[in-house]
């Protein structure tokens, strides 16, 4: 449960480790938009290996990446079968009483679903590769002139490294109270549902309270701390854009490029 | 006489929808570089104290001086720029994802330079000795861990006077006497200003002043010794003795002529060994 909701960073050193996250970040919204681009073979083709050369500067082992697909590939399978029985284009393949399916929908298939699988592809090669605090960092400096139409970036940016860095202190606590209420009689994993929700109660609420004390702690620690909003202050956390970075998103418009010649 | 870091005169101050005033006419008095230990049973005001210190809670009478500085609405901010609070759970007071970043929070806060805050940033936590947990998130600590990192975020800003309210009460003893050493290091080598807040007096041995407090008054001030000869005074408020005190006045009862004034451990041992020898 941690590791899907923190995502799936790997520690390492490669290239893509060392970019910075603000390069990775527009690579990755680039690459959703050049997706809708690729409309035959030859752009899908240009498309997955582009992908692969991406995911094997990561230097991982390729395991990783395969686990973080695991969970949604019965969705890609699904999508593929519904192609495979809704379009009805082209020359009939096979009839199977009232099933009738086309050479238009398993080629519908195999794309979107292709489609599907290189948009999670891409976002596991960000998550695998950049911790959530480079996220939110990016995120914040991004965004920063949304700032002169008054979003208040800076402080959603404190928002999300503060949630992250209260997930595991949360998840601490959830096991610690579910605990504490087992060793009271409450049964969390067996009886029908209706009485699991009904436990789940029990947990939810001491949680909520804990929450609600703990955030208003830590907005007085802060406080203490000279926390003034976001006027004034430096940064300790420094992005540095290098070349590499330029070269990347420079290859994602070449592949862009490309795309545009070769689709139909 | 050394100058004056703090001084609070007559203050007063009550929580809406409270019948009574948590902190009643408290006057005291705090010199540079002393280690002054406040302590009071749950609810004698002592935290609400160190609050109003801070500027975090406004008082309803009374003047509070920090070195030459009155606190008030104007000045609120430089003075926070001089004290750091050290708060009891360690978890709620950890604000960056990482425990270099944690230090540096007060820093980006007051906006002090990129370059200045490496330096800083490294020389505080090395001063806690920290330096191996630099990269690591606050899930890997322990709580003592946190409350060193705490500190070393204070000390980073450069205070002139830390106040600890109940910083070591979540502790195991080992993460309390890591925190304690850390901060008396910062007391002894850098002539730092602490009050300690507390209701464990084994914390106030090595206080230089010990200010009592009930019911939102202070009701004792002293050294240690005196503080601690209060004796069943202190049991009527609900404070425990500490366990060298309390042998000490076990020994005394069966007839040990102890003359000397120990407090710590060492200190009574050496009182009996020679005893011992003079017989």
């Amino acid at each position: 449960m941690m590791n899907m909701m923190i995502g799936r960073y790997v520690p390492g050193n490669s290239v893509i480790h060392r970019m910075d996250p603000r390069a990775k970040l527009l690579l990755v919204f680039m690459y959703v938009g050049i997706v809708f681009l690729a409309n035959n073979s030859a752009t899908y083709a240009v498309l997955t290996i582009f992908t692969l050369v991406l995911l094997l500067l990561l230097q991982v082992p390729f395991s990783f990446v395969i686990k973080g697909l695991r969970p949604i590939l019965w969705i890609v399978l699904f999508t593929f079968l519904l192609h495979v029985f809704m379009t009805k284009e082209g020359a009939v393949l096979y009839q199977i009483g009232e099933l009738t399916i086309y050479e238009g929908g398993i080629r519908q298939g195999i794309f979107i679903s292709l489609r599907f699988l290189l948009f999670i592809l891409i976002t596991t090669w960000l998550t695998i590769s950049t911790t959530p605090v480079e996220v939110t960092d990016a995120v914040e400096s991004l965004f920063g002139p949304l700032k002169r139409f008054r979003v208040p970036v800076h402080e959603l940016a404190l928002m999300m490294s503060i949630s992250l860095r209260f997930i595991p202190t949360l998840m601490e606590e959830t096991e610690k109270i579910m605990k504490a209420q087992a060793a009271r009689g409450v049964d969390f994993y067996g009886g029908p549902l209706g009485e699991r929700i009904k436990a789940m109660i029990s947990l939810l609420v001491p949680l909520f309270i804990h929450s609600f004390k703990r955030a208003e702690e830590l907005a007085i620690a802060m406080e203490a701390r000279g926390y003034r909003g976001g006027e004034g202050r430096t940064k300790y956390r420094l992005l540095t854009w290098r070349w590499f970075d330029t070269c990347l998103l420079v290859s994602v418009l070449a592949v862009a490029i490309l795309l545009f010649l070769l689709r139909s | 006489m050394k100058e004056l870091a703090l001084s609070v005169k007559n203050l007063s101050f009550q929580y809406p929808n409270q019948p009574k005033e948590s902190v009643r006419n408290v006057t005291f008095q705090v010199r540079k570089g002393e280690w002054v230990a406040l302590v009071g049973h749950n609810g004698s005001g002592k935290s609400t104290v160190a609050k109003l210190l801070m500027g975090l809670l406004k008082a309803k009478s009374g003047v509070i001086k920090i070195f030459d500085t009155i606190l008030n609405e104007e000045t609120i901010w430089d003075i926070r720029k001089r004290m750091g609070i050290v708060f009891q759970n360690p978890d709620n007071q950890f604000v960056g994802t990482t425990v270099q970043d944690d230090v540096a929070f007060g820093l980006e806060n007051n906006g002090v330079p990129r370059e200045q805050m490496i330096e800083r940033v490294r020389a505080a936590i090395q001063q806690v000795g920290m330096e191996e947990f630099l990269l690591k998130e606050p899930h890997y600590l322990s709580g003592g861990q946190k409350q060193r990192v705490a500190i070393a975020g204070i000390i980073a800003l450069q205070p002139d006077l830390i106040i600890l309210d109940e910083a070591t009460s979540m502790l195991d003893p080992k993460g309390r006497r890591e925190v304690l050493e850390a901060i008396y290091n910062l007391n002894i080598k850098q002539n730092m200003t602490v009050i300690s807040i507390t209701h464990d007096l084994e914390e106030v041995v090595k206080a230089d002043k010990v200010i009592v407090m009930n019911e939102g008054e202070v009701i004792a001030e002293g050294t240690p010794l005196q503080i601690f000869s209060l004796g069943e005074k202190l049991e009527e408020i609900r404070l425990d003795l500490p366990f060298v005190m309390k042998v000490r006045n076990e020994l005394k009862k069966v007839g040990f002529p102890l003359q000397l004034n120990s407090v710590t451990l060492e200190e009574l041992v050496d009182e009996l060994w020679t005893l011992y020898l003079n017989k």
